[in-house]
């Protein structure tokens, strides 16, 4: 048995080490069983695949994997064809017979009827095909222009020079404190230390891991998706550090929207920005040149946040600066 | 610390996923950390009657004391006809309608609510989501509540009576990462104090016999399912899926059956169903299967899977299922279908495979091993209830609220 260590169920890439090479070799039986699947789509019948099918969507999540297009579709056009000789085996005496006469007598009557049904449904089944193909061309074009989420750059750790007027300006908050991106917990903890009850969300895979995960509330979950799942008005207070920073305007706005619902009348948002002259400088991290936007100046905050008291908090140096925002 | 466990069952007669985690958790406090755990359950085995068979009043299991209360009511024919009604679209469902299903689905035990309500307890833990004993014990404790959502995605949790189960929650913990993303996108409690915790796997004790031996088929090679062979468990699509698969493929090849029997299959001599079988022989059963099945897509987290990996063996689980399919592609451990067409190519290729086979098996053993070993999984589900006590009652209650079926 191999040691046991602390436990990470929260997600981020395979949880167990590659042995072998394990995860090619995996990778490879999977290409060719993707492969053994389209064999064998063309050669079985169409009616028993469609009545097994029909049998594991039965019970199938309301909304999971199962809500592919694609495999919805297949469903359609191995559901389209409607077979009219209906199945006379029968439990009791003479039932077969019965019913096979019944069907021989109205075979040309019911036949008729589900030709023209089948043809429908062909019809519709070849629109629904062109509809997808046409939605999948045009998902490969957004791709192409589809704008990438925002690296997280500079999060900030324990002892930034800005952790004291956060933690001033979040103390004695009503309800929860979230800091994304929380990274390790370092603010979580500063904050749980002044009485504030904090919690952490951070994307980054793995980043979260070196937390004590039972003891300190760190998720590793995208912030816009998160707040995303928390009710209007439920936080008393929001910390995002190294988030906003490469967002484009867009991607900003919604996150800000979300944020000011999320909040609680008398909730408190602090926004650690780094300047706009750091993200250009030669010493910045690779990252940001692959972000979608860059940060914007101390003073763009009032337009950003109309309508709220803002305070802005300069950094050492210019490099980097603290808003925080009270309505 | 003292923690009350409120389920509908409880019992190591109960086979059920929920409420064997929730013994589990209690006896593994008692027994590794020397906490006080107690139980608050009903007097009933099967979750369809909630007859009542097991003796009301207190007693105690493996260190843990049990309050059982019986259940004044069960599911009816009206539970049918008004499910069947809400499933079409359950998030439409009045208040109304919803709790009315919540009291036709059973157990309805307004005595254990008032119990509950009075618990000397420090924590207490609610298991699962979906019952009347959680849905309005709650709402009524003054103690800080965790709730073990064990959730699946089936159209009853869609129901707008479940928003104040999640709601008056002041802690809630996961078995999963799937589990908790479901939860999320259904109800906006993102902000409630959690974890995800899962559940350890005990060491096999198998009985030293062969199990084509225990399944009476001799030394034919057989995959095993193992759980409630019950429809809403995917064991008929699974019966249907084998058999297809073997008109196919014949040969020798066998599926095993193993666990209580609520649905109708085929009597075929290629599929052995065995019933309820003790642990010894379960033991023996999955460690000499090819590959173990899970055709459910209705689980929070599946230790039947991770007990298959305890011996290394493969497991082939339902594509649409999240927190399985999380478990198989984080370990590398297990392949999955969702459709008919990929049953018979995953099985035919692990049948085929030896290697395929002893690589999955390895790597799901070595998954087990990393995350889910009780000694630390306690340890962290310790810290949290810890942490729960410390931080109080929390979220919003209701203490006037009655229960239906007072």
């Amino acid at each position: 048995m191999t040691d046991v260590a602390e436990p990470d169920p929260e997600e981020g890439g395979p949880a167990v080490e590659d042995g072998d090479g394990d995860d090619a070799y995996l990778a490879q039986v999977m290409v060719e069983i993707d492969e053994e699947v389209r064999r064998k789509r063309a050669e079985l019948p169409a009616r028993v695949e469609r009545e097994l099918d029909a049998l594991f969507l039965e019970h199938s999540p309301m909304a999971g994997r199962g809500g592919d297009l694609g495999d919805a579709l297949r469903l359609v056009e191995t559901s389209a064809f409607i077979d009219p000789v209906v199945p006379v085996a029968s439990k009791r005496p003479a039932g077969a017979l019965i019913k096979k006469s019944l069907r021989t007598a109205n075979l040309w009557y019911v036949g008729w009827v589900a030709h023209q049904v089948s043809q429908f449904a062909a019809a519709v089944s070849r629109s629904l095909r062109l509809v997808d193909n046409r939605l999948v061309e045009l998902q490969r074009q957004l791709d192409a222009v589809a704008v990438p989420a925002a690296p997280v750059v500079d999060a900030g750790v324990a002892g930034a020079w800005w952790t004291e007027p956060a933690i001033d300006a979040l103390a004695g908050s009503t309800g929860r404190v979230l800091h994304a991106a929380c990274g390790d917990g370092w603010l979580v903890v500063a904050l749980a230390d002044k009485g504030v009850d904090a919690y952490g969300v951070d994307p980054r895979p793995g980043a979260v891991d070196g937390a004590d995960l039972s003891a300190t509330d760190l998720r590793e979950e995208d912030p816009g998706e998160h707040l995303h799942a928390v009710a209007s008005a439920a936080l008393g207070g929001i910390v995002l550090s190294g988030v906003v920073d490469g967002m484009t305007a867009g991607q900003r706005q919604q996150l800000l929207e979300r944020a000011a619902d999320r909040l609680a009348p008398e909730g408190v948002l602090v926004v650690h920005s780094v300047s706009p002259a750091v993200w250009h400088a030669d010493s910045a991290p690779a990252e940001v040149d692959l972000a979608p936007g860059r940060p914007v100046r101390p003073q763009a905050w009032t337009l950003l946040l109309p309508g709220w008291n803002v305070e802005v908090v300069p950094g050492p140096n210019a490099q980097d600066y603290l808003v925080v925002a009270r309505r | 610390m003292r923690v009350a466990f409120v389920t509908p069952r409880y019992g190591p007669e109960v086979m059920g996923g929920a409420e064997t985690a929730a013994r589990q958790l209690a006896e593994h406090l008692v027994s590794l950390l020397g906490w006080e755990a107690e139980a608050y359950s009903t007097c009933a085995l099967d979750h369809i009657t909630w007859e009542n068979v097991l003796p009301a009043g207190d007693s105690e299991l493996n260190g843990v004391a049990v309050h059982r209360f019986p259940s004044v009511g069960g599911r009816t024919v009206g539970f049918y006809a008004l499910d069947g009604r809400l499933r079409v679209a359950p998030a439409a469902a009045t208040r109304r309608q919803a709790e009315r299903w919540v009291h036709l689905n059973g157990p309805v035990v307004p005595d254990l609510l008032d119990a509950v309500a009075e618990a000397e307890a420090d924590v207490v833990a609610f298991y699962p989501y979906l019952h009347y004993p959680v849905v309005w014990g709650i709402q009524r404790v003054d103690r800080p509540a965790i709730l073990h959502p064990a959730a699946h995605d089936e159209p009853a949790f869609y129901l707008p009576v479940f928003r104040d189960t999640y709601g008056r929650a002041d802690a809630i913990c996961y078995h999963t990462v799937a589990e908790r993303r479901l939860v999320q996108r259904v109800h906006r409690v993102a902000d409630t104090f959690q974890m995800v915790l899962g559940l350890g796997v005990a060491e096999a004790t198998p009985g030293g016999r062969a199990g084509g031996e225990v399944l009476g088929i001799g030394d034919r090679p057989y995959v095993v399912s193992v759980g409630r062979v019950d429809e809403h468990k995917g064991s008929t699509m699974l019966a249907s899926f084998f058999l297809e698969y073997k008109k196919r493929h014949p040969g020798p090849l066998a599926l095993a059956l193993v666990g209580p029997v609520s649905a109708e299959l085929p009597d075929d001599p290629d599929l052995v169903v065995t019933g309820v079988v003790d642990e010894a022989d379960k033991w023996d059963i999955v460690r000499d299967a090819m590959v173990a099945v899970s055709p459910s897509a209705l689980e929070s987290f599946s230790l039947v899977v991770l007990e298959a990996w305890v011996e290394r063996v493969p497991v082939v689980i339902n594509g649409t299922c999240d927190p399985t399919r999380e478990h198989c592609e984080r370990s590398g451990g297990g392949l999955w279908f969702s459709s008919y067409a990929e049953f018979e190519a995953v099985l035919e290729k692990l049948v085929g495979d030896a290697d395929l086979r002893r690589r999955l098996g390895e790597r799901g053993r070595a998954y087990v091993d990393r995350y889910y070993q009780w000694p630390v999984l306690i340890e962290r589900y310790a810290r949290f209830v810890e942490a729960v006590a410390a931080r109080g009652r929390t979220a919003p209650r209701r203490p006037g609220v009655l229960a239906p079926g007072r």
